[in-house]
């Protein structure tokens, strides 16, 4: 099919068209919605958004309390106490996924970097997780780049600031919830709605790979699709 | 705390230690923790059994694990059984554990008596893919060999489908590969057990087709070899299945390649190994190249065990000669064995051994494989043996030359009665038409007294190859004087 060679470059007003001519179900948005709430945890916002849309969510709204202490505690930084209720809820969790354990103990250590608790960090350090190096390679670089933030003086501006920046915790957070989900047997670890915008990303990018000119959507967030350039 | 609350922690923490190696496993069963986990599960307590489970669903996963004791009490699969409604995790850890049980021809009747096969036909049928895969291991070692059980599977059914119909459905496309190859195995088993007939469509269309597409190169190694080991075990003695098995998507070529087998280049690995991590991948390899070149020839020869067309189609692949005379002469004792026993299937051509075999030189290895062999590499080697040397051209020089004699005029005295017969037959086989000096070595190498033994052998067909012998070596009357001018005094006694 000759079709790369064929095909104009689409205008943004005619896929603007396109898309306003393709229909999505109400009660589809709805779903995405509330699996979304539920999956991350957001129990007082289910239970609103039941009582308004009518969508019943597809667990035990009981059964986020557990995964919204979990993942409040590590967004304060009280790592120790949501390690200790991870093994209370799932004794086997963490035995089983060693590299998830890691990131909790080098996010525990990074809340100590935080608060200028250098000593404790140091012995932390020593006493926990050098073990943890040994084995896996990944792992090592991890706890290198981590304890490098000890060598600056203003580790926030240093090249390993991101790991002291606030969405660390959050992707600790999720990865652990996603964990707990998984050994539940829940049926999505990740909310559908990430998948979708992964598909988008996915979709733009082999446009991209094949050199087609499109309107794409620069920013997921607010959903802006720009002009072909 | 409460004592049982204490305990329940306590029964965690020691689940938390068997997460770790072998030997805190091994640490862990010295102490005699399986037997106190075991006497955890009769308690009420919910948290408390679940802890017990898991520890001995992860402690009985590795072989220094004592399995014996899960059958041994009969209570202990009763009690397992009852705990299965209620939660997944004890499902996974109750199919997992009676799994580990099911070593012998008792424990599989054991479990049959207690209802194991309706419970799990209905773990078959769970959401849960964590649930399914030790079902399916359980049924299958339930099967294994076991005529009574594999008929009670075979008419045992969930939902109104039969295990039969449940296992061709979990062995669909688009399930994971590992399930398929757990149901195809399962079913395997139950067919050679006799609870399914070889014409049965589920054998035929559904089971054969999956192991032959396990067994594709884009699979994976481990795959691979287990695929091709149940497809020789489904295959062996069957003549139409080993016909179908044969033409069915390229699976000829697609065995070979298993013998082909290359470990990718330590260049491509993203991540630099220690030292020890290296020389355990070595470790690893080499054992992947013997598990896949033992699973080939196994392929084969229960391939081209009984079909003229299948050996000459196995014998005209590509090289494939080649890496049976490199199998013969390989380190490893079992992928020996498993050379052997592929050549001992395709020498009952008679047509190819006049040729093939000659240009491939198998004389050499196969005798040196017979020096100094274990019973069983001698028992299929010298069978194989007996029936190279049925061929009828001359050349048998390269045999004579490697002491083929004595090493069976050896054989003829050994205890095993299989030996011996391999033995007496070989030679009244090179006896066969021989030339003059051929028989003389025979008969000065196994001499009249032992052919004497032989005559009284309680083996009625070392007898009758003994005298089958003797009209070989007594075939033409210039032999006949010759030898009896030589021998004639202890033959006429």
């Amino acid at each position: 099919m000759s079709y790369t060679e064929k095909h104009e470059n689409i205008s943004k007003e005619d896929w603007m068209n396109r898309l306003e001519g393709l229909h999505i179900q109400r009660a589809d948005m709805n779903k995405l919605i509330m699996n979304y709430l539920v999956t991350e945890g957001f129990k007082e916002a289910a239970e609103k958004f039941q009582q308004e849309s009518g969508i019943s969510p597809s667990m035990e709204l009981d059964s986020l309390d557990d995964r919204i202490r979990i993942r409040d505690a590590i967004q304060s930084g009280r790592i120790q106490e949501a390690t200790a209720l991870v093994n209370q809820l799932h004794p086997e969790l963490l035995d089983n996924d060693r590299y998830l354990y890691f990131h909790l103990q080098q996010l525990h250590l990074i809340e100590l970097i935080r608060n200028g608790e250098i000593e404790e960090a140091l012995h932390f350090a020593q006493e926990q997780l050098s073990e943890a190096g040994e084995s896996d390679p990944t792992v090592l670089n991890e706890l290198e780049r981590t304890l490098a933030l000890l060598a600056f003086e203003e580790p926030k501006k240093c090249p390993f600031k991101d790991l002291l920046h606030p969405t660390h915790r959050q992707k600790v957070a999720s990865e652990l919830n996603a964990a707990i989900l998984k050994m539940e047997n829940r049926e999505s670890t990740t909310p559908k709605l990430s998948n979708l915008l992964k598909l988008i990303l996915w979709a733009q990018d082999e446009l991209d790979k094949k050199k087609i000119k499109y309107p794409k959507m620069s920013k997921l967030a607010n959903a802006v699709i720009d002009s072909p350039k | 705390m409460m004592p049982i609350q204490l305990k329940a922690e306590a029964t965690v923490t020691l689940g938390s230690l068997a997460k770790g190696t072998e030997d805190h496993i091994k640490a862990l069963v010295d102490m005699g923790v399986v037997p106190v986990l075991i006497a955890g599960l009769g308690s009420d307590e919910v948290k408390l059994i679940e802890a017990c489970l898991r520890c001995l669903r992860t402690i009985f996963e590795f072989s220094c694990a004592p399995v014996g004791l899960i059958c041994q009490d009969e209570n202990l699969p009763l009690r397992l059984l009852s705990l299965i409604p209620h939660s997944v995790s004890n499902q996974v850890c109750v199919a997992t554990i009676l799994a580990a049980g099911c070593k012998t021809a008792e424990n599989q009747n054991l479990l049959c008596r207690q209802e194991a096969v309706p419970a799990l036909a209905a773990l078959l049928c769970s959401p849960h893919y964590k649930v399914q895969m030790p079902s399916l291991r359980c049924l299958a070692n339930m099967c294994f060999q076991n005529q009574k059980v594999s008929a009670i599977v075979a008419t045992s059914s969930f939902g109104g489908k039969s295990v039969p119909d449940l296992l061709v459905g979990l062995m669909a496309r688009d399930k994971p590969s590992e399930m398929q190859m757990g149901a195809a195995r399962c079913i395997t088993y139950m067919h050679r057990a006799g609870a399914v007939s070889a014409e049965d469509p589920k054998i035929l269309y559904r089971t054969l087709p999956c192991l032959v597409r396990l067994c594709k190169k884009d699979r994976p190694c481990e795959e691979r070899v287990t695929a091709a080991e149940t497809l020789a075990y489904l295959t062996e003695v069957d003549t139409e299945l080993q016909r179908l098995a044969s033409i069915s998507n390229h699976l000829v070529p697609t065995l070979a390649e298993l013998l082909h087998y290359q470990p990718e280049p330590s260049h491509t690995q993203a991540v630099q190994l220690t030292p020890s991590q290296t020389a355990q991948r070595l470790e690893q390899e080499v054992k992947t190249a013997q598990d896949m070149k033992q699973a080939a020839f196994r392929a084969f020869a229960s391939l081209g065990a009984n079909d003229e067309d299948i050996r000459k189609k196995i014998i005209e692949t590509d090289n494939l000669m080649d890496h049976i005379v490199s199998g013969l002469q390989d380190p490893s004792q079992r992928v020996r064995l498993a050379a052997v026993r592929c050549l001992h299937s395709l020498s009952r051509s008679v047509q190819q051994l006049r040729t093939t075999f000659q240009d491939h030189s198998v004389w050499r290895p196969l005798m040196q494989l017979l020096q100094g062999a274990s019973d069983d590499i001698l028992t299929v080697a010298s069978s194989t043996l007996c029936n190279l040397l049925l061929e009828f051209s001359p050349s048998k020089e390269p045999i004579l030359e490697s002491g083929a004699v004595d090493l069976l005029c050896g054989l003829t005295r050994r205890q095993d009665p299989a030996l011996r017969l391999n033995g007496i037959w070989a030679l009244m086989n090179m006896a066969f038409q021989a030339e003059q000096k051929i028989k003389s070595q025979i008969l000065h190498a196994l001499g009249t007294d032992q052919i004497f033994r032989l005559l009284s052998d309680p083996e009625v067909g070392v007898l009758m190859k003994t005298l089958g012998l003797l009209r070989n070596l007594l075939s033409t009357k210039p032999h006949i004087d010759h030898i009896m001018g030589l021998h004639g005094n202890q033959i006429m006694q």
